[in-house]
């Protein structure tokens, strides 16, 4: 066996949680079980991978083989990546046929037409998504297996989700190889980037509760709360000041953020194009230039804590716009400019 | 101990009182709503004696009222019976229910196959300034935009039915799919290759448990979109496989067409157990 392919081996098990190892190398399927049984997983992570890497010699692991155990480790921890969505486009409207078989030989072929030195690893899961690994060389160096790129795509579907790694030089090989492979015409980055996956994809295929309306809510009517049910708690003898206040803001969040879990993302930036507006009398700047300013929202979950600011007083309910549009515009990095019709230049009050 | 006890008493006074009061609006919902069934009767009615009274040639205690406007009226009226009509025969047959919201309607549509009821979706319309999809559930890769753009401003009954249609034909064509990676496992050779809509499925299987030798491999290429049985279908047998193998191919072609894929694999069951 290939000594880079051992070392990335030992690599990949060492990256594995100690109680999660066993499980990702049953799902791998490389190693039987009578090996696995040999293997002491409450050792210490270090003699684990060395065991592994001993067993893999004795099967002759290559490199593709070893590539798989990458893709089930991305698999289960894909927010350990940076997600970003792109968009393709087609014209015309026949029913696709895709063809998964089809899919990965013109995908393989393309890109190999254009680089010889990648390593492409494909893996299919139930929910009909595509994951495709992508390990890039150069014209004259073998693929570097830790500079890979992770592509993710549903079938008939115009999304894809890339994780591109270190080379951008490589995403518009990947891209064309994308489009080729699937039968779109083009793609385009789409201004939608998190570490969360399926937030991500909960946001363009439009999978979370704000659209998906609920039969409860459907058979029962609207939603019409009255105080008692806002503050269930309450106990009559307590006053409740701004109690009407409050409950405005509670069915304007309602309608604007719905009552389920929020997709996941971790930011929301805006860079600012616009001219500063000064008082005619004080002109601040000799140069009429776009002021330079990048403002950027970071939370563990963005859509969550804003769905949180105007109950806790800490904002005015309704948000501004150009906040709770995020989910419906499926983008987190706008660009704020000063022509008409554009989103008005208000931000929430801090 | 009694606090808590206490504590507890009080959540079930409070969730007994929240149902309580469900239940209240639901029922007034009901009183209003049979109120307006009586209403519209009413309005009927007096638009029935309207028509009979003009029929029969004189003119009623309102006085003169043209021959045109009440003929126009009553052309109105028909025409608006006989869409509500049309569209609670949507609703009966295609499992589509709507209810009115504060700016449109919203439709929920149930699908179903062979009596198994099966996922629903929601289309949220709204109807003004003029009618568009507001929010949905349904599935990226149903092609609603298209859908939509043919039917929905001049015909949203047929939208709907378009795309309950499609709706029910994927659901039917993965249940299908679905029954026989959990039926007949042991029948098939390697995975089953599908794709989101499931309208494309190949596969390598046996007919028999026992004879594994020479797999069959399906190709079954489903082009309506509106229809959970494949339009093309294609069953070949690998090389070297005896001729009566290469026959039961052809055979299956055939089958395959016409018969769901979970029932034609059944079948192989009952035809391995009638040899013996």
């Amino acid at each position: 066996m290939d000594e880079t392919v051992a070392e990335y081996i030992r690599r990949t098990v060492l990256k594995i949680p100690r109680g999660e190892i066993k499980m990702m190398l049953q799902k791998w399927g490389f190693l039987s079980e009578a090996q696995l049984q040999t293997i002491n997983f409450h050792q210490i992570k270090e003699n684990i991978s060395q065991n592994v890497v001993q067993l893999c010699e004795e099967n002759s692991a290559d490199i593709k083989q070893a590539a798989v155990l990458d893709i089930i480790y991305n698999h289960i921890y894909p927010n350990k990546r940076m997600w970003s969505v792109y968009q393709m486009n087609k014209t015309g409207e026949e029913i696709e046929f895709f063809d998964l078989a089809d899919f990965k030989k013109k995908f393989k072929r393309r890109l190999r037409s254009a680089l010889i030195n990648v390593t492409i690893n494909f893996r299919e899961y139930e929910d009909n998504a595509v994951w495709i690994r992508v390990a890039w060389g150069t014209p004259y160096t073998k693929p570097n297996q830790y500079k890979t790129s992770y592509v993710v795509y549903h079938s008939q579907t115009p999304y894809v989700f890339i994780s591109a790694s270190v080379l951008k030089s490589n995403l518009p090989l990947l891209c064309q190889a994308l489009v080729f492979a699937s039968n779109y015409h083009d793609i385009r980055e789409m201004e939608l980037r998190s570490h969360s996956l399926n937030s991500l994809k909960d946001i363009v295929f439009k999978r979370y509760s704000q659209y998906c309306i609920s039969s409860q809510n459907y058979v029962s009517g609207f939603f019409h709360f009255s105080s008692q049910l806002l503050f269930p708690a309450a106990d009559l003898r307590i006053i409740q000041e701004n109690r009407n206040e409050k409950e405005r803001i509670q069915r304007v969040n309602r309608e604007i953020f719905g009552d389920g879990p929020l997709p996941k993302l971790e930011f929301a930036q805006y860079k600012l194009e616009t001219m500063f507006k000064s008082h005619p009398k004080i002109d601040v700047l000799d140069k009429k230039e776009p002021f330079r300013c990048l403002v950027k929202f970071s939370s563990p979950h963005l859509l969550e804590s804003l769905r949180s600011l105007a109950p806790a007083g800490m904002a005015d309910a309704p948000l501004s716009p150009l906040l709770t549009c995020i989910p419906q515009k499926a983008k987190n990095y706008f660009k704020i400019r000063d022509k008409k019709g554009f989103f008005p230049e208000s931000f929430v009050s801090p | 101990g009694v606090i808590a006890f206490l504590a507890r008493l009080e959540a079930q006074a409070r969730e007994a009182a929240v149902k309580q009061e469900e239940l209240e609006r639901q029922e007034e919902k009901l009183t209003r709503l049979k109120r307006r069934v009586e209403e519209l009767r009413l309005q009927r009615d007096e638009l029935r004696a309207k028509v009979d009274l003009q029929e029969k040639g004189q003119h009623g205690k309102e006085g003169v009222v043209s021959e045109s406007a009440q003929s126009s009226a009553q052309a109105v009226v028909e025409w608006k019976i006989k869409s509500i009509k049309a569209m609670l025969q949507i609703f009966y047959l295609t499992g589509v229910s709507g209810k009115l919201t504060k700016r449109g309607v919203c439709f929920c549509i149930s699908t179903a196959y062979e009596g198994t009821y099966l996922d629903s979706y929601h289309v949220d319309l709204l109807t003004k300034p003029e009618v568009q999809i507001h929010r949905h559930s349904i599935p990226i890769f149903i092609p609603l935009e298209q859908i939509a753009n043919k039917y929905l401003q001049t015909d949203i009954r047929r939208f709907l039915a378009v795309l309950s249609e499609h709706l029910n034909a994927y659901v039917g064509r993965r249940y299908q799919a679905e029954q026989l990676q959990e039926h007949f496992s042991e029948l098939m050779e390697g995975p089953l290759q599908k794709n989101s809509l499931c309208n494309l499925l190949v596969f390598n299987y046996n007919v028999s448990r026992k004879s594994k030798a020479f797999p069959l491999n399906a190709r079954l290429l489903y082009g309506d979109l509106c229809r959970s049985l494949p339009t093309e279908v294609t069953v070949t047998c690998t090389p070297g496989a005896p001729a009566a193998l290469a026959e039961l191919a052809t055979a299956h072609s055939d089958l395959f067409r016409r018969v769901a894929l979970h029932k034609a694999f059944r079948s192989f069951g009952t035809a391995e157990e009638s040899m013996e």
